[in-house]
């Protein structure tokens, strides 16, 4: 039963990239069942494997952040199973948008249930009288950087049942042995520290916790230009400037793969304490992604310039939005423990996000091309 | 107590042993009967009485987690190519059968008198024979002379590129009455993507004769199962592998990598592969109508293949990166690994067999180059012909 429903699921969704992200009638993430019959169908759409999710019933839930990419993906799939979903933001961004293509019932049944806590998260005072305040469940962490704003969380919340946090596979020590793997030494020093502090932090603080690594994260509203960078110079005509060799193999996850994956973990006693990476099933080399983007938006074969950057002076720009090294991790534990498998492939993901997102003329960071001008000769120097 | 699962790399597997009476405990005399638990309690009884005679000699086995397997006893015949990478696999694969409690004959190919056979692993032979195996010689086409009589639950055909060098040995196979039709096939098939891994199922080359054969195999046995190799390491090798990279590094000669050194590619321990072909015999209805890459679980780069080998062997070295097309013909001599992104991983073996990788290659290689000193290969003189022609091309200086 629950192979055919995934089988459903992925069938639905070949047929209908463009439609409306929202699980109405064509699920992308089982929606439709859930919205049935939460209560007991929930078993249905996990895959073999995957351990049964333990409660059926509905929790209060903290999303630390929530508004910008991940976030919302997620939110609208924990209001969707029957949570109770409050974001915790400054306000900022808009507390909730409608997504691309989403029906105008199923966004205005989503705003209405999801709550706001507006608050800076720095403000540890504020955070811990807050959460203590109204008391939650389980707390997911998308925005968190630095293990010291975990603990007022923590020091607010006794009786969480679960911390979910959105970690990074960016903390791995660079290596020759790859992909990544879970149990792999992590660098100390890496950009990426504060993830790799809160992670030992919640270990130390026995705290029934959850660690998610993405890789890169790609699909519609993503605000790091990842899929956009390629997608901006593929609509202008212009050649690819690609550092070095183009052989380097990086990853790339869907989205909504990863809120799917982060829904799975809810109230999963096998997730306990564990970190897992999450991403795509397939590696990419720099040049197989422009040609996949290319292939996204259907536009002709690209040019390919590659350029040692070593020979360049960029300033503070940078001139390619990828580490210059492979970068890639295996799923496999998520996959043979909780039957997390990504749905998206590529170059459908890559679709997915153009459809809905840069196709439709929207993108967060306007097209610059003074790096890539740099590149191909055409100015000697920054502005 | 059957299967060995080889996560100690502390030892030499399959150092070569004395063992006095082995061969007269013949698993013969313990095939009472086919039922499992037989065979399990023969299998203890065989091992068990070994390893008071032997422990001391093999201090590996003792190392290893021995596990019961609840499969009956199989008569596996091995049919092992003379010469190049694969052979080693065989070689592994006998051994560790035996050690299961399997009944195990290794056809080699050609004439047991050939020159081809003073080298490994053909010169460590005895240890099949002592393992309690049988070693014959022969050619496929005349399989049914040399095999004569004989009759075996499992074939593996570790010797055909294409259809022309299986076909004799599969007809055969199935015509004698063969349950389970193994293949070495190779994950060179696969065509080059941009999206690595290879992963089982994806497209392969159409004209690739490993493509042929495969095809025939499914189509001519209920059970069938097929593995891709890439490359290997171990004890045995009768193909270099790391060995050129120590030849260098030991010499002080700068190591020439062709294009980036970034090319992934995929080196294992060859026991990953036995324990992977010992987990189909084990569980041939797992097995069966599966292809599976006959790899361990992680790429390395080439470059990074030539970092690790010089950590394994305590010195420096130093890369030099060469466009292959600056030497011309000489570009396929002069590195023995494609040139390309070429990394497979065993996702059907821990799916469907629940297989689990055991390659370490900073360990693995520490190994490799003791016995790579051992046997004196560090100071045998060595001719870098082609090597110098690329420095020349470089203008890179040599290192006395």
């Amino acid at each position: 039963m629950a192979g055919s429903s995934v089988a459903a699921v992925q069938h639905n969704f070949k047929h209908y990239p463009s439609l409306s992200l929202l699980p109405s009638s064509h699920s992308t993430f089982c929606g439709t069942k859930f919205i049935t019959s939460i209560q007991y169908k929930r078993k249905v759409c996990q895959p073999k494997g995957a351990l049964n999710v333990m409660a059926s019933s509905s929790k209060k839930i903290l999303v630390m952040g929530g508004t910008r990419f991940i976030g919302i993906f997620l939110s609208r799939l924990l209001v969707e199973e029957g949570h109770q979903v409050t974001l915790f933001t400054r306000g900022k961004a808009p507390v909730t948008q409608p997504l691309p293509g989403e029906a105008d019932d199923a966004y205005n049944a989503f705003k209405s249930k999801i709550l706001h806590l507006k608050g800076d998260r720095k403000d540890y005072d504020f955070v811990r009288t807050s959460l203590a305040a109204e008391g939650f469940d389980v707390v997911y962490d998308i925005n968190g950087r630095e293990a010291e704003e975990v603990e007022p969380i923590l020091d607010a919340l006794p009786n969480l049942e679960q911390y979910i946090y959105c970690s990074s596979a960016g903390v791995y020590l660079k290596s020759d042995l790859l992909p990544h793997r879970e149990v792999d030494a992590v660098d100390p020093k890496s950009r990426h520290k504060g993830k790799l502090e809160t992670e030992a932090l919640l270990e130390s603080k026995g705290v029934n916790y959850t660690s998610i690594r993405p890789v890169y994260i790609y699909g519609p509203l993503n605000y790091n230009p990842v899929e956009e960078w390629f997608f901006h110079r593929l609509k202008a005509g212009r050649p690819i400037p690609i550092p070095n060799s183009g052989l380097q193999v990086t990853q790339l996850g869907h989205v909504k793969d990863l809120a799917t994956a982060f829904i799975k973990v809810l109230g999963n006693a096998k997730a306990s304490k564990q970190v897992y990476n999450i991403s795509g099933d397939r590696y990419v080399t720099f040049d197989g992604l422009a040609r996949a983007c290319a292939k996204a938006g259907g536009f002709p074969e690209p040019e390919l310039i590659h350029y040692n950057p070593k020979e360049f002076d960029f300033g503070k720009k940078k001139a390619f939005p990828f580490r210059d090294q492979h970068f890639f991790a295996s799923v496999e534990k998520a996959k043979e423990e909780l039957g997390i498998v990504p749905e998206y492939g590529l170059v459908e993901g890559l679709t997915d996000s153009y459809n809905l997102d840069f196709g439709r003329g929207t993108f967060r960071k306007a097209a610059d091309f003074s790096t890539d001008d740099i590149i191909l000769g055409k100015s000697l120097v920054l502005s | 107590m059957a299967t060995l699962l080889s996560s100690s790399p502390s030892s030499l597997l399959f150092t070569t042993l004395s063992p006095p009476s082995l061969p007269s405990l013949s698993l013969s005399s313990l095939s009472l009967s086919s039922t499992s638990s037989i065979s399990s309690s023969a299998s203890s009884i065989s091992l068990s009485h070994r390893s008071l005679s032997f422990s001391s000699k093999r201090p590996s086995y003792s190392a290893f987690a021995v596990k019961a397997s609840a499969a009956e006893k199989k008569k596996v015949l091995i049919v092992n190519t003379n010469s190049g990478g694969h052979a080693v696999i065989g070689f592994y694969f006998a051994k560790e059968l035996l050690a299961s409690g399997h009944d195990v004959t290794v056809l080699t190919v050609g004439d047991e008198a050939s020159d081809k056979m003073k080298k490994p692993p053909f010169t460590r032979f005895s240890e099949i024979v002592e393992g309690g195996g049988k070693t014959v010689w022969g050619n496929v086409d005349a399989i049914g002379t040399v095999l004569e009589g004989l009759t075996f639950d499992v074939v593996l055909d570790n010797n055909g590129k294409d259809l022309d060098a299986v076909k004799p040995v599969a007809d055969w196979a199935k015509s004698s009455g063969a349950g389970q039709f193994l293949f070495i096939s190779s994950a060179g098939m696969y065509k080059a993507t941009e999206e690595p891994p290879h992963v089982e199922g994806d497209t392969v080359k159409a004209d690739a004769g490993h493509a042929g054969v495969e095809k025939y195999i499914s189509e001519s046995f209920g059970n069938w199962a097929s593995f891709r190799p890439q490359y290997m390491i171990g004890s045995g090798n009768n193909k270099d592998c790391e060995e050129w990279f120590f030849d260098r590094i030991v010499r002080g000669r700068p190591v020439p990598i062709p294009g980036s050194g970034m090319q992934l590619t995929n080196i294992s321990h060859v026991r990953d592969l036995s324990s992977m072909l010992t987990k189909a015999v084990e569980n041939p209805s797992a097995a069966s109508g599966n292809v599976f890459n006959c790899v361990s679980d992680r790429a390395v780069t080439l470059d990074g293949m030539a970092k690790l080998c010089a950590k394994a062997a305590g010195l420096p070295v130093e890369i030099v990166h060469y466009d292959p097309k600056s030497i011309g013909s000489d570009a396929k001599k002069a590195f023995p690994f494609r040139n390309m992104h070429f990394y497979a991983e065993p996702r059907a073996a821990k799916d469907v067999l629940g297989w689990k990788s055991s390659t370490n290659l900073p360990e693995d290689l520490k190994e490799r180059y003791e016995e790579y000193v051992k046997i004196g290969r560090d100071k045998k003189t060595m001719k870098f012909d082609i090597d110098d022609k690329i420095l020349e091309s470089l203008k890179a200086p040599v290192a006395a």
